[in-house]
């Protein structure tokens, strides 16, 4: 299941974003938590000390490539498999949730 | 249009959870395709819900099936009014409803999670509920 969290800011998004993660979490579910900020705390709301979240790594921007199909329609592909990205650069906090954060990668495509 | 965080959200019996940047002019790039439910977070005064008005018909657009509104620090009956009348002249799912909620300040304060701050908090049993109807 693949989960978006939206809305403006202060709302409180990623306080339930994380809530959330938690509580699937330990229910049994694997969580992947993705942080797509350009001000990152959702590592914070899920409990992850600071320090481990300053050490963190990013993924880089230049992970995929983008290409157009025969409609001209874009899309975004890995560059390397999942699985390798999760190893490399995912951190896991408390319940066993996964934290990555990906902030700027959409604009990996562009200019 | 096909973001990169779609690529990278895992597609198996995994739960991906994507915390979104809050402007909404990124929503045509970022995201989503790939998103099986996102969740617009509003607050009862107007530029939040407006925010929300403007990002379910892009939601939409990129064919995410499923968009649910989750209203957050409703106070009283009035805040509660406002956010269901809103949801239903606009044509939005209004899946939760979160009181106004000291618990979630207090752990912000901390900087620490609220579910370690306070588990029983009212927010996270509504995330409980939340998590049930998801899953």
């Amino acid at each position: 299941m693949r989960i978006a969290t939206a809305g403006k800011g202060g709302a409180g998004k990623t306080t339930l974003a994380a809530t959330l993660a938690r509580v699937l979490a330990q229910g049994g579910r694997q969580v992947w938590a993705i942080d797509g900020d350009p001000n990152p705390n959702l590592g914070v709301a899920l409990g992850i000390p600071r320090e481990t979240l300053e050490n963190a790594p990013r993924v880089p921007r230049n992970i995929a490539e983008e290409s157009h199909d025969a409609d001209g329609v874009s899309h975004m592909d890995l560059k390397q498999p999942l699985a390798e990205l999760q190893r490399q650069y995912a951190i896991t906090g408390p319940d066993g949730v996964h934290l990555m954060f990906v902030t700027g990668l959409d604009h990996a495509g562009e200019g | 249009m096909r973001g990169v965080s779609a690529a990278i959200l895992p597609d198996d019996d995994a739960v991906s959870l994507l915390d979104m940047e809050a402007s909404i002019e990124h929503l045509g790039r970022a995201t989503p395709q790939g998103v099986d439910v996102m969740l617009v977070v509003v607050e009862p005064y107007y530029r939040a819900l407006e925010t929300a008005s403007r990002i379910a018909p892009l939601a939409k657009q990129l064919g995410i099936p499923r968009l649910l509104t989750i209203a957050n620090k409703v106070r009283d009956g009035e805040d509660s009014r406002v956010i269901r009348e809103f949801c239903r002249s606009h044509d939005l799912d209004l899946a939760l409803e979160i009181p106004f909620d000291e618990a979630v300040r207090e752990a912000d304060r901390q900087g620490r999670a609220l579910i370690d701050v306070s588990p029983d908090a009212i927010t996270v049993q509504k995330v409980r509920e939340l998590a049930g109807a998801l899953s």
